[in-house]
């Protein structure tokens, strides 16, 4: 017991270092970063903050990422709940192949997609709008929620969804009201998973947008230039990325603990 | 119902009034507003009105039009985009995004932009070391032309193009503008004037090397130099003799292709970059490139680009702080400013607008918060001749890519370019981001003023010098050059880990570039491979690729010396 809760701490500890670094940057000078090493700000400042407050660059920056990430995420659910259900209770032909293309789809690499989905973007004239991105992430976050859900579905036995038709229920009224609560802790997770890929993920989210919907990820890039680097800034800058995940995962915790156990995470 | 239609007609009737007002009534205002804004200026108020107001005409047709322009993160650059786009909004009417993103990802775009001819902005800032690609690839609109023909009636008349630095930094083999520059910034020498001028160490060199400490005219004097201060003790602390970086990643390619072989000596005589071959030892017949390694004529694995690479290793290991070998560029940029560095062959003066060079609290001021350390030319390596350039100009420059941007948007983009470069405005951008572009800027009486009181440490004297112009940028000769300056860092880490030998480093790179080089198949003056001949043939020939040549003699010259010859020239 006592060896155990001591590995946890270790754990814990080795989890908490670069986040505690990132907090403890956040609040110092460059030029107390550049001097030398401290374990807390000598001078805290909050000017790295401010700044990130009263720009309007990062301002928008912020607000373009969390609207297209909440877009995609309800794309992607709309999406993939209904195909989930589809494999999970119904057998076709080529469904297992069907399904494992589905996944190879996660697997390619995003530099691929680049140069295509901007000329069809461009000639679908929504290029540099969020709606670019949050597309664009649907490849990726569409297999990914499909192969969770499917896994959860497959667990709840179809003898349920039966039962409900005998009882008179239509397939809508079936959905909403008996099977969509009991893989509420699969969309908890699948939710989750989109949501920190998507606020995360660079490369598309940099070939995509331009000023209009520019992400904060790319934002973050542009603190390193030609006068260096402003680690202050770009440490407060990455603390914030860091609070809407944690948002994420304070909504849907109790989900998740059940959702990583019952899902095909 | 009728009361609220009432409210509605009247709330309308105000909007209609307010937009009806005339723009011109406030115009008047708003031109003398942004006037007190630009000042110090090298223009007197009334010719900053006379500029001004003939952007405000000429930009009438596109009054409403949005554009977008990028550039890299600098301090200038920021400041174009928060204060320059909105005079020129206020002024013009023309409202301009103007988006700073990293330097690596303005070039990505260029390059996106003219492959699919897909418009991501109206107007690059772009640095000139494209040249070569835009004139090869023909995708940058010539200025030259546009300025007489078809933008002749949105072309500053104030604009003054012979009041450029140098303008040359963005003219193809003919002399056809098609890059203007935007801001420039020098990599320099830089030194503890505090420390070069203290008598103690002045006798201490002089007793132990046999000549006088001062500004190191070569590389034989710079490493005695170096020698010397490393390890010394000063203000308490272990001191260097050189600041350097080494870690492997893309920021090292710049150490070596912002001509730092053509320091060493490895190019031709003739400026702005040594001709037929070049800083980067490519060889060109007339426009053509030929080859970069010896065998083909070119000079990238010369016995000068071996030396150039080999004391750059040296330096790093021997002189360095032990933490440069792992540091990138953007890291090591600063690091001259914690008061352990005695000199620094390769500063980009960017670095010293930074707090870290001028705040008072900063190790390299006095109390006054004035520096204690100078900028002066680079020295140079035993390779080089006079005649040859002899350090590096990073020069971002307004780029138009003409087959996406057409029309009145080509016409805003050049006009926003113009005003960012105005005489109206220049002097306080320098101030803002010190980066001249135009000798009115760095000549002004009000810099002169500056100058005397040792705010920029140097800076503007070497603007000023008769020197200036043998820093320059990348020329003309790389035909493709995010593609080839991509090769170098690959190339030369391998030195810098001892995987590989300087000779054994820069053959590979050299080869790989004539591989590239013979792959490609550009619009015009497309690479066309020499074909092999022995080493000792072209090293036998006269000018670059040189022969291995001795150890010079250690030259050096006082700074103030330095300072009173340049003035009497």
């Amino acid at each position: 017991m006592k060896k155990r809760t001591l590995g946890l701490l270790a754990y814990f500890i080795i989890l908490a270092v670069p986040i505690y670094w990132m907090i403890n940057t956040s609040l110092k000078t460059d030029n107390e970063i550049l001097k030398q090493l401290t374990f807390w700000p000598k001078d805290p400042t909050l000017k790295n903050y401010i700044e990130i407050f009263t720009s309007s660059i990062w301002r928008n920056s912020f607000f373009n990422s969390i609207v297209y990430v909440c877009l995609n995420v309800l794309i992607t659910l709309v999406a993939a709940v209904p195909g989930a259900y589809a494999f999970s209770r119904w057998k076709f032909r080529g469904d297992h192949h069907l399904f494992f293309w589905l996944l190879t789809n996660r697997m390619a690499p995003a530099a691929v997609f680049m140069v295509p989905f901007t000329e069809l973007y461009y000639t679908m004239h929504i290029y540099d709008t969020h709606w670019a991105v949050a597309l664009a992430h649907c490849l990726f976050n569409i297999p990914l929620a499909i192969w969770i859900l499917e896994g959860f579905m497959a667990g709840i036995p179809r003898e349920i969804d039966e039962t409900a038709f005998i009882d008179g229920y239509s397939f809508g009224r079936f959905f909403r009201k008996v099977f969509f609560p009991l893989i509420a802790p699969g969309i908890g997770v699948a939710a989750f998973l989109c949501f920190t890929f998507s606020w995360i993920e660079l490369i598309l989210a940099k070939a995509l947008t331009v000023t209009e919907a520019k992400p904060v990820v790319v934002t973050l890039t542009v603190g390193i230039g030609a006068e260096g680097v402003r680690w202050g800034l770009l440490a407060a800058a990455g603390v914030l990325t860091m609070v809407p995940g944690a948002i994420v995962v304070y909504f849907v915790r109790n989900y998740l603990a059940k959702g990583f156990a019952l899902g095909r995470v | 119902m009728v009361c609220k239609r009432r409210v509605g007609l009247a709330v309308q009737l105000v909007i209609a009034l307010a937009l009806l007002v005339p723009a011109s009534a406030g115009a008047q205002d708003t031109i003398g507003k942004w006037v007190d804004v630009f000042q110090p200026s090298v223009l007197n108020q009334k010719q900053q009105r006379q500029e001004l107001e003939w952007f405000k005409q000429a930009a009438e047709p596109m009054q409403g039009l949005e554009i977008k322009s990028v550039a890299e993160g600098i301090t200038t650059h920021k400041w174009e985009a928060k204060v320059l786009a909105q005079a020129f909004y206020e002024i013009t009417g023309i409202k301009v995004t103007h988006d700073i993103i990293g330097e690596g990802e303005v070039v990505d775009r260029v390059q996106r932009q003219i492959q699919t001819q897909r418009k991501i902005y109206d107007i690059y800032v772009n640095d000139a070391d494209l040249i070569g690609t835009h004139l090869r690839l023909d995708s940058a609109l010539n200025l030259s032309d546009y300025m007489k023909g078809e933008g002749a009636e949105v072309t500053n008349p104030m604009l003054d193009l012979d009041d450029f630095l140098n303008p040359e930094f963005g003219q193809d083999y003919d002399g056809n503008q098609l890059q203007l520059p935007d801001q420039q910034f020098a990599n320099l020498y830089w030194f503890r004037y505090d420390w070069f001028t203290d008598p103690k160490y002045k006798k201490e060199f002089q007793d132990e090397y046999g000549y006088e400490l001062g500004v190191p005219v070569n590389w034989a004097a710079y490493e005695d130099i170096a020698e010397f201060f490393t390890g010394k003790t000063i203000d308490g602390q272990t001191v260097y003799g050189h600041m350097d970086y080494g870690k492997k990643s893309p920021s090292l390619g710049w150490r070596f292709t912002d001509a730092w072989l053509s320091i060493a000596g490895v190019g031709d005589k003739g400026l702005p970059n040594g001709y037929p071959v070049d800083e980067w030892g490519i060889r060109v017949d007339g426009k053509t490139p030929v080859g970069a390694s010896v065998e083909r004529g070119g000079a990238a694995n010369s016995p000068a680009a071996v030396y150039a690479t080999t004391k750059y290793v040296e330096w790093l290991k021997k002189y360095a702080p032990p933490y440069a070998a792992s540091m990138t560029w953007s890291e090591a940029g600063p690091t001259p400013a914690r008061g352990n560095v005695a000199q620094r062959v390769f500063q980009y003066i960017t670095w010293l607008s930074d707090p870290a060079f001028n705040s008072p609290d900063s190790p390299v001021t006095d109390a006054t918060g004035k520096p204690v350390w100078r900028v002066a030319p680079t020295p140079h390596g035993k390779y080089w001749d006079e005649g040859m350039k002899v350090g590096y100009q990073d020069a971002g420059s307004w780029t138009i890519l003409k087959d996406s941007v057409t029309g009145k948007y080509r016409k805003a983009a050049w006009l926003w370019a113009q005003f960012c470069v105005s005489k109206s405005v220049c002097l306080k951008k320098f101030l803002v981001g010190r980066t001249p572009i135009r000798k009115s800027t760095v000549f002004s009486d009000y810099l002169a003023k500056e100058e005397e009181k040792g705010t920029y440490g140097g800076i503007v004297t070497f603007y000023k010098s008769p020197v200036e112009h043998m820093w320059t940028d990348s020329g003309p000769n790389v035909p493709h050059y995010p593609l080839l300056a991509e090769q170098w860092w690959k190339n030369v880490a391998l030195a810098v880990t001892g995987e590989a030998t300087p000779q054994e480093a820069m053959d590979s790179l050299a080869y790989k570039m004539d591989d590239l080089m013979g792959k490609m198949r550009l619009n015009q003056y497309s690479p066309k491979l020499n074909p092999k001949k022995s080493r000792e043939y072209w090293l036998s020939q006269p000018g670059s690729p040189k022969p291995v040549r001795s150890e010079e003699e250690p030259e050096t010259m006082p700074y103030d010396e330095m300072l009173k010859k340049w003035k009497n020239q």
